[in-house]
């Protein structure tokens, strides 16, 4: 079937009512005529009768006659042909319904089209094309998606809805996920039924509409890396894969960028990067800069093969905080990851409350300065967990840790905690309580789990232990220790606190005596494990590495309990010394900082005060984006969907033809009215 | 008006025009002899009538062989051979003052050529263009008069507005007596023609009227979106002149001269329209001798 010509006004209401009244105003000025040729003649009589004889009927006889008039007219009503643009499409889909999902993760934004236009700017022209080629008994749908879907627009027929729903579409630095959009588009081509596959009196909740899925990609997704969604079905979907970009595009990305202290010379700070390359078949040479902020550091070159990784390591000395930024010079398709950003998190003293009788080994290992210098201790007696201002000060979680040594408080604390000697109260925890699970004997560790931040650097198995029980705790408990008896020092998550017990006391009480539990205040562990307490339970930290986020990621992080409201400011290459903006956020309880403002690649740092609490940093870093090779074709469902890569479906527009006629005869009427005044 | 070196009348017509004779289809009373018949019986050669003596005849007009014949006496009375006053008026208004030649060096030059014929012949003359310079128009008669005419004609322009009538109602104030008027004039006058030449033909007057018009008021090379400005009182009026307006204006200047042809045929006037392009050689040995003014 020939497809039918149709109309794409190009103007508002407003515009076309003002283009109505250009004739009226020609026809106006036609009659007033300001601009008249004096000519003298021997005398008006004759002349005056002619006018008298023509002016039963002038009106029709000037309109009529007049050919200047006529070409003005009709030029003003072929521009209104062409402002209304005529036009037919060039193909026929196989349904009226029509369903666009525009990939506009990070990969798309690369610049590999025509005219250095991105993938994402290609693909929103190409719906922009099918639109106006749309009939008026068609619809159509708008869905962008990243890992994320978002209907833009549902199905409507209405063009200028549609247009305005594609100017929204703008990049993300985000990774692919076709899934969610595709769940989008199946909820209306695939209804559900009502209830049992099987039931013979089920119905079916609504009519199954067919459409045609267009789907706008460089196919940078799926479970294989390469196009494919197996658990789904496409069912009344009619899929059509329209890929953007083109293959063996060049891509240069840094998918690894972090920094730390050196633990022996915390002076020292070691950056590490990992630079991958993608596309063509040479070896990609870069020099990759490494600043502070906007000041110069250092730079290295760096040459990897298409498919490789190479890695980066630079020193720099700083004793201060620092936004550091990596970035490879030469420009390539995609700027998004030539950046790397990491920070060094400031120091940030965490507030320590140690509940019990006097405990040298344990005031002696919160002094050392390692502690010292990220937290403050206070110290409190046993008696005091009766008394009602322990209780207070437990509930309002002023304090980031608090240690219960050889005792425990009758309700948990809105802290984390580490209890020596004693596990914390019943029912204090979801999933079940802490206990102890057999009775007091020698114990000699068997087993440590080293992966964890606790017990990190630690070496236990030197430990002489007179006198440890076994403990059990809430379901999520992670074991730390385990002895002969059983688990002796163990860690379990409560409502955003962690709680650590070690089940054996330093020192116990024998008859009115203290007396040596363990060695372990003899051991170089003791003060380590302490320091570890106090950063991984209390969020305490001298200088460490900013944790990295993926664009999009809601960050979540514990700070100092001190802190109410924190200013976020994002920092980057392009930002400036001054970083921008990006929101102010109110703490919950708890120290507890939540944000999901986190779509765009830099280094965030949070700031109460004037002074710095915390930062992090948000990269990329996905080899699957910056590898900017297009999928040749798709496997949705294990039905594979080949690219249509010809696909150019262009309105076939006569706006022009009418211009062009237009232009013409304002060309002609300028003759006619040049050979008149002549 | 552009200046004119030529003169008014080339030797070669004054030669051609000194054989015609103007034609007046009136025998009129003149105040002294000249070479046209009189209605006053007088002493030419042609004769006349009979009536009887009565005493104071002059005896020489006694016809002797009647009173041989008869014994009576009788008067032999014979033609008086008196002459015409010509009087050629030409239109000095702002409109006479187009055209290529003008129609204002056209009508000159044939006010001059016709009343050369008269002074040729003994008639008494006065060629004026009417208007402010119409007195001062001298009298002319016999071939001595053509200096004095020709000066005049030479020395004035066309004014701006002179309404016919007025100028028609001011010469016939100044003229006495019949004779013969000749009117050399456009018509162009937005009060009409008619009442001027009313007042013309009430006083006994044998009238020609050549109506002059230039080839451009026949066919005017105007075209699109003009604003015409009237040339004696400065009238505008707006007009997009297409290929209808131009018929239609045509149209106009031909019922405009049917108009002026019937009026003259109604009151013995003749009506000779000319165009200003067309040599004054022509107009007076051709066309003036075929409509019989001249012979």
């Amino acid at each position: 079937m020939f497809p039918s010509l149709n109309l794409l006004p190009s103007l508002p209401p407003w515009g076309w009512i003002a283009l109505a009244s250009i004739p009226i105003g020609i026809v106006a000025l036609y009659f007033l005529k300001l601009r008249r040729e004096p000519v003298a003649v021997p005398s008006t009589y004759l002349w005056a009768t002619t006018i008298e004889d023509l002016h039963v009927n002038s009106l029709f006889q000037r309109l009529r006659r007049s050919v200047l008039l006529l070409l003005q007219l009709l030029a003003v009503l072929l521009a209104a042909v062409a402002l209304l643009r005529p036009g037919r499409r060039g193909d026929d889909y196989q349904t009226t319904r029509r369903v666009f999902l525009i990939d506009r993760s990070a990969s798309m934004s690369a610049a590999d089209g025509p005219d250095g236009r991105t993938r994402l700017q290609t693909a929103i022209d190409a719906v922009g094309d099918r639109i106006d080629a749309m009939d008026d008994d068609e619809t159509a749908m708008i869905v962008a998606f990243s890992d994320r879907s978002q209907t833009l627009q549902p199905f409507t027929s209405d063009r200028t809805r549609l247009r305005a729903a594609l100017e929204r579409v703008g990049p993300t630095a985000d990774r692919t996920d076709v899934r969610p959009a595709l769940s989008a588009a199946d909820g209306l081509a695939n209804p559900r039924r009502s209830s049992q596959v099987g039931d013979t009196n089920d119905v079916q909740v609504a009519e199954a509409r067919p459409a045609d899925l267009l789907i706008l990609s460089d196919g940078g997704f799926g479970s294989r890396g390469g196009g494919a969604v197996d658990d789904f079905s496409l069912g009344n979907l009619v899929p059509q894969y329209l890929p953007m970009g083109r293959s063996g595009t060049v891509n240069v990305a840094v998918t690894a960028f972090s920094a730390s202290r050196d633990l022996r010379d915390p002076g020292v700070v070691n950056v590490f990067a990992a630079v991958a390359g993608s596309g063509g078949d040479q070896t990609l040479t870069r020099t990759a800069t490494l600043r502070a902020g906007d000041q110069f550091l250092d730079a290295a070159t760096v040459e990897v093969e298409p498919g490789d990784t190479a890695e980066l390591s630079f020193q720099i000395e700083s004793d201060d905080d620092l936004r550091l930024s990596l970035s490879l010079d030469a420009a390539d398709a995609l700027p998004l990851d030539d950046v790397g950003y990491t920070a060094i998190r400031p120091a940030a003293p965490v507030q320590i409350l140690v509940v019990g009788d006097e405990n040298t080994a344990l005031t002696t290992g919160l002094n050392t300065p390692r502690v010292a210098a990220i937290s403050r201790v206070e110290t409190l007696p046993r008696e005091a967990l009766s008394g009602d201002a322990f209780r207070r000060r437990a509930a309002a979680g002023t304090d980031d840790l608090i240690i219960f040594d050889r005792c425990r408080p009758a309700d948990m604390p809105a802290a984390s905690t580490l209890f020596i000697g004693e596990v914390p109260p019943a029912s204090s925890a979801e999933g079940g309580s802490w206990s102890f699970t057999g009775p007091a004997a020698p114990a000699a560790v068997v087993d440590v789990d080293r992966g964890h931040p606790l017990m990190r650097y630690l070496e236990l198995f030197s430990l002489l232990i007179a006198s440890a029980r076994p403990i059990e705790g809430p379901e999520s408990t992670e074991v730390l220790v385990e002895a002969d008896i059983g688990p002796v020092i163990a860690v379990a998550p409560r409502d955003g606190y962690q709680d650590c017990v070690v089940s054996f006391a330093l020192f116990e009480s024998v008859e009115g005596e203290t007396v040596l539990n363990t060695n372990w205040y003899a051991e170089r562990s003791w003060p380590v494990f302490l320091l570890n307490a106090v950063r991984t339970l209390a969020g305490g930290s001298e200088v460490a590495a900013a944790p990295s986020f993926r664009p999009g990621d809601a960050v979540r992080m514990r700070l100092p309990s001190t802190v109410k409201e924190v200013t976020v400011r994002r920092y980057d290459v392009a930002a400036g010394a001054g970083g921008e903006v990006v929101e102010t956020v109110t703490i919950g309880p708890g120290g507890l900082f939540e944000t999901t403002a986190t779509d765009r690649p830099g280094v965030y740092e949070l700031t109460a005060g004037g002074r710095v609490v915390e930062s992090f940093a948000v990269n990329l870093f996905d080899a699957a984006e910056s590898d900017l090779a297009v999928a040749p074709e798709l496997s949705i469902g294990y039905e594979p969907v080949a690219g249509d890569f010809a696909a150019s479906e262009r309105r076939y527009e006569y706006w022009r033809w009418a211009l062009l006629g237009m232009l013409g005869l304002i060309a002609g009427e300028w003759w006619v009215y040049s050979r008149r005044i002549s | 008006m552009t200046a004119v070196a030529e003169p008014l009348l080339s030797p070669e017509l004054l030669a051609r025009l000194e054989r015609l004779e103007f034609v007046s289809r009136k025998v009129f009373r003149g105040r002294m002899k000249g070479e046209r018949r009189s209605p006053r019986k007088g002493q030419s050669v042609e004769f006349a009538d009979f009536r009887n003596y009565v005493p104071g005849d002059d005896l020489r007009m006694i016809d002797w062989n009647l009173y041989a014949r008869l014994d009576q006496l009788f008067l032999k009375l014979f033609m008086e051979e008196e002459d015409l006053h010509v009087d050629v008026l030409i239109d000095g208004s702002g409109s006479m003052d187009f055209g290529t030649p003008t129609k204002f060096r056209t009508a000159c030059q044939l006010g001059a050529a016709i009343g050369y014929v008269g002074m040729c012949r003994g008639d008494r003359v006065t060629v004026a263009a009417m208007g402010p310079h119409a007195a001062a128009a001298p009298v002319g008669r016999g071939r001595a008069g053509l200096p004095r005419m020709t000066s005049y004609l030479e020395s004035i322009r066309p004014v701006h507005d002179v309404p016919l009538h007025d100028a028609v109602r001011d010469f016939l104030a100044r003229r006495r007596g019949a004779g013969v008027c000749v009117l050399i004039s456009d018509l162009m006058d937005k009060a009409g023609f008619e009442t001027a030449l009313r007042m013309l033909t009430g006083r006994r007057l044998d009238v020609f009227l050549v109506h002059i018009l230039a080839p451009e008021e026949y066919d005017p090379p105007v075209r699109g979106d003009r604003r015409l400005i009237d040339a004696e009182d400065g009238d505008r009026v707006e007009i997009t002149v297409n290929t209808v307006v131009l018929q239609r204006y045509r149209e106009n200047v031909r019922r405009f001269i049917e108009s002026v042809r019937g009026f003259c045929s109604r009151r013995d006037i003749v009506y000779l329209p000319v165009r200003s392009d067309t040599p004054v050689d022509d107009v007076m040995t051709r066309y003036l001798r075929r409509r019989g003014v001249v012979r």
